[in-house]
């Protein structure tokens, strides 16, 4: 079969001792950085991207894969040990695994994490071999108006899944979509937002935005409230292992994490929220003890850790065979590509084969690698979280200017991170989610590409949108996701009001309660 | 101590913000003389994020008075440590150019170090110093990157090059 033999040269690229190093440094330093407290894999991926631009470009993606997967695993042991979920996908694992760590079972927690993440990424990898090929004859099918109707899909459900309110999603997306019109229009090369500041000609960097919202805004938001919490880190004690009872129960978890979370991570809804919450409830329904969950159920470690890395190889499969981020993380890895010069899409399996299936073998080595080191070791990551805070934070804002600072060698990048990072802390305060922001930045530029360029296809007359039948589909699919939901709220308010009206006309006269 | 009054005006400054914003776009959008004759300019995607812009402003505005707002019990925030983070970071991209990336790299840790608690200025300056040294090190040499040294430096090292 074509896909095998492809593996098989991608397993040859990532297996020559170099590569293999680069795959071994970026595991290593991805979970190291992932394990750090406020650094989940979106800001690993964007502080590291400096450490790559000495490589080549097949073994800085090799690198990448690495630190994707290791920034994965590392931020179960934050949430775990910590309670301090540095990405969304790890929320669920930290209301269990936590639990479990304030009992002294903070090892079986670790543990049935990383075996689950293990289980999951390697049956997720080899879903995304097979998926990603047909992906992309998919993709040759698309044409401009498909691609842009797909890349609404991908902003409005983003934006729609994320956060507690549509209108602060929204606000985040267009604040992201705003910044990404700053710079040379790509197809008339006018300027656009530049305000005569030469170095904005470029645009906005989708890294300064993704580094200053997440680590500068987010120090900025630890850092204003770090005297008024205090967190506290549970030592792991007692056995290391698995006793057979947790086996038993883990097992099942893992298998079921993993169906959940790739399909839903390679959707344009993608992402690790929707997976790992509804593994947690699948388990929750399916245990014996259901009253155990919340205090401490390692189902409720097994499912959900399996869930997110599951989804996490699936992210991959749109990202690489259609060019489309469904999270924060992977639209830094998309800038990433650009930033090599490399377009991810269906062009990109034909261009530089040895790339992307190199990249995608070196999964299947990560993978390996990270149970190796995260079994073992897990005592040695340990130690990162006793890092002192103020040195803690102070070394990731020096990291955060070096990243910034590196990617054009320019000082305005700085000042930009500046604006950005307080921009951040305003939404952290007010409750605004910040990926949609990101993943507007990078997907706005592109879709209003694709936007302009079926209009041209058509000549000006933009019912190609609908009268193309999976782009009307797609785009039914976007409005109904927005829609819906404002429908369901203002049925459920109207019925209130209309009760609310009966009760006071109704004849007993009994005033309202309050 | 931050009140439930001020997350709202929060709220507003916010909403208040992106209207600006987006009006700020329409206006510079309108001042641009058009290039090209495609058949969709580089005019129409700035009209319609500066309109959904408004729109979600006002949106937010209204949430802001008559609606549900973060934290609508208040937030405790240190703002003396924020403003300080932030001074260590504006230090930082001031003296960059100047004084390189070694000094004003250990100023911006000691401001954040402080930010957070740790009260040894000596201590924090020399880590700071340590592993501004380190990354200048690493990434210049090792891997090839430019950081700056500093216009001071450079002029010191080699005065005939003025």
């Amino acid at each position: 079969m074509d896909t095998l033999a492809a593996l098989g040269h991608g397993f040859l690229v990532a297996l020559t001792p170099y590569n293999l190093l680069w795959s071994a440094i970026g595991v290593t330093v991805g979970t190291a950085v992932g394990v750090l407290p406020g650094i989940g894999p979106a800001l690993t991926v964007a502080l590291l991207l400096p450490v790559t631009y000495g490589l080549e470009p097949t073994s800085a993606f090799i690198m990448f894969a690495g630190i994707y997967y290791g920034a994965m695993s590392g931020g179960s042991t934050t949430s775990i040990l910590l309670n301090a979920p540095g990405e969304s996908g790890s929320i669920v694992t930290a209301i269990d695994g936590h639990a479990m760590a304030r009992q002294g079972r903070g090892a079986q927690a670790l543990a049935t994490a990383a075996i689950g993440s293990f289980i999951a990424g390697t049956i997720a990898t080899a879903a995304l071999t097979f998926v990603a090929p047909l992906m992309v004859k998919m993709a040759l099918l698309f044409g401009p108006a498909e691609y842009f109707a797909l890349m609404v899909l991908a902003l409005t459900t983003v934006t729609a899944v994320l956060g507690s309110s549509l209108a602060r999603g929204l606000a985040s997306l267009f604040l992201g979509l705003a910044l990404g019109l700053v710079g040379i229009d790509m197809q008339t090369g006018q300027a656009r937002l530049a305000f005569g500041v030469p170095e904005l000609l470029d645009g906005i960097d989708t890294v300064v935005v993704a580094v200053g919202l997440f680590a500068v805004g987010e120090t900025l938001y630890v850092a204003s409230r770090h005297r008024f919490e205090t967190e506290e880190i549970y030592a792991l004690k007692g056995s290391k292992w698995m006793s057979r009872e947790d086996w038993a129960r883990s097992w099942k978890p893992w298998l079921r994490g993993t169906l959940l979370g790739f399909p839903i991570g390679t959707l344009p809804a993608g992402g690790s929220e929707i997976p790992t919450f509804l593994s947690y409830l699948v388990e929750k329904r399916l245990a014996k003890k259901p009253e155990e969950f919340g205090k401490g159920a390692i189902e409720a470690v097994a499912g959900p850790e399996a869930a997110n890395n599951a989804s996490a190889a699936g992210v991959l499969a749109p990202l690489l065979s259609l060019g489309l981020p469904t999270s924060a993380t992977a639209a830094i890895m998309l800038a990433a590509f650009q930033q090599y010069g490399l377009q991810p899409g269906p062009t990109l399996f034909d261009n530089n084969p040895e790339l992307v299936w190199g990249m995608i073998a070196s999964l299947y080595i990560g993978n390996v690698l990270l149970l190796v080191l995260n079994l073992p070791l897990v005592g040695f990551w340990v130690k990162l979280l006793l890092i002192p805070r103020p040195w803690l934070y102070a070394g990731i804002l020096v990291f955060s200017s070096l990243g910034a600072y590196t990617l054009n060698n320019n000082v305005i990048d700085l000042v930009i991170l500046w604006v950005i990072g307080l921009l951040g802390f305003g939404m952290r305060v007010l409750n605004v989610p910040v990926a949609p922001c990101v993943v507007g930045l990078i997907l706005g530029p592109l879709a209003e590409q694709q936007f302009r360029r079926a209009l041209a296809i058509s000549q000006g007359d933009p019912s190609v949108f609908l009268t193309h039948p999976i782009s009307a589909a797609l785009l039914i699919i976007a409005a109904l996701l927005v829609i819906g939901p404002m429908v369901v709220r203002y049925r459920s308010n109207s019925a209130a009001k209309g009760a609310g009206k009966d009760g006071s006309a109704s004849p007993s006269g009994s005033h309202p309660a309050t | 101590m931050t009140t439930g009054r001020s997350m709202r005006a929060g709220e507003a400054v916010l909403g208040g913000g992106l209207i600006a914003l987006g009006g700020l776009i329409a206006v510079e959008t309108m001042l641009t003389p058009s290039v090209g004759r495609a058949v969709v300019g580089p005019a129409l995607f700035p009209y319609l994020i500066s309109g959904g812009l408004v729109l979600v402003g006002l949106s937010l505005l209204r949430e802001a008075f008559a609606g549900a707002v973060a934290h609508a019990e208040g937030l405790e925030l240190d703002l003396w440590a924020v403003a300080l983070v932030a001074a260590g970071l504006a230090v930082q991209f001031l003296l960059l150019d100047t004084l390189g990336w070694i000094p004003s790299t250990t100023i911006l840790f000691a401001a954040v170090s402080r930010a957070f608690g740790g009260r040894r200025l000596m201590v924090n300056l020399a880590i700071g110093l340590a592993l501004a040294t380190f990354t200048f090190v690493a990434f210049n040499y090792g891997l090839g990157l430019n950081l700056p040294e500093g216009s001071i430096v450079e002029r010191l090292t080699s005065p005939d090059a003025e």
